[in-house]
């Protein structure tokens, strides 16, 4: 006998809903209230979470990256020099170490940090040298300056 | 003559530098005593920060790495880490512009473990919109364990 079709009483049933259900509460269980174990309200909680953290791992990029800076800023200053100006004089030295490895010296090293702001400072100076020339009044006539005795 | 606002100039006044014969002098005094001192030995424990897999990392000897692509080299290799950027020991620290010579220094690493990281989660989600995508992420992963940090006297 051929049967096209299945009998009446095989029905396709659900039978893992439990665990359909815990793959979601899981996440949820450290969460506050009853969303750590209403299915309903921890699937929202659960969603809004996972976008969260997404997000966040863009941006937690943009936080260490000003983290590191608060921290060179402070220890540069503690050896006289401001952030600025000990960043650039330590790229136009060539020296190429990133914001991560700076704070890490800052913390670690003080002794290394206070080398790289004194490096800083020296370049510092010898930029300002160089573009202040030689101390002499500029030539021509109007752009002498008169001195009064 | 009296001091008024436009007798100085208004920005503050540089120090001058010292002598460059004299400093020349210094600068190769203090680079004989180090070479002297590399050469005895006198030095604790060396760092270095490492130029590797497009970050810098600041290593000692017996240290784990960990970083987030493929080497291709397989588990117990010893690699030779290049670009090194600065080694510092206590009392002297040598700084590359930017790299320091491979005569310089010598860094080592094993290769310990290469696993996948933990499987992050990726989830977009617009509101009202009925549009919801997950996507489970894991990252293949090395380990590198630094070995040694040694440094040889080619200052000149």
């Amino acid at each position: 006998m051929v049967v096209l079709s299945a009998a009446r009483w095989l029905r396709s049933r659900l039978t893992d809903r439990f665990w359909r259900v815990q793959e979601v509460l899981k996440y949820a269980r450290h969460f506050r209230g009853r969303k750590n174990r209403c299915y309903k309200l921890a699937v929202r909680s659960v969603r809004r979470a996972f976008v969260r953290s997404t997000k966040a791992r863009r941006e937690k990029k943009r936080f260490l990256r000003a983290l590191w800076i608060t921290r060179i800023e402070a220890a540069s200053l503690e050896h006289g020099l401001k952030y600025p100006a000990f960043i650039s004089n330590l790229a136009k030295s060539q020296v190429e170490l990133n914001r991560k490895v700076l704070a890490d010296l800052a913390i670690y090293e003080p002794k290394t940090f206070k080398s790289l702001a004194a490096l800083a400072q020296r370049r510092r100076q010898e930029g300002f040298l160089a573009a202040l020339g030689d101390g002499k009044e500029p030539e021509g006539i109007f752009s002498r300056i008169v001195h009064h005795h | 003559v009296p001091k008024t606002s436009l007798t100085s100039p208004p920005w503050p006044e540089v120090p001058k530098l010292p002598d460059p014969v004299e400093e020349a002098k210094y600068h190769a005094e203090v680079v004989q005593k180090v070479n002297g001192m590399i050469s005895a030995g006198q030095y604790g424990r060396l760092f270095a920060v490492v130029h590797f897999a497009s970050k810098q990392w600041k290593v000692t000897s017996e240290d784990l790495i960990m970083m987030d692509n493929v080497l291709e080299a397989e588990c117990g290799d010893r690699i030779r880490l290049e670009k090194v950027l600065l080694v510092g020991a206590d009392d002297f620290t040598l700084i590359g512009r930017p790299l320091l010579g491979k005569e310089l220094v010598r860094v080592e690493a094993t290769v310990i473990e290469k696993t996948e990281s933990w499987p992050k989660i990726n989830m977009r989600f617009r509101k009202r919109h009925n549009y919801q995508r997950k996507k489970i992420i894991m990252n293949p992963q090395t380990v590198l364990r630094i070995n040694t940090i040694e440094i040889y006297p080619c200052l000149s």
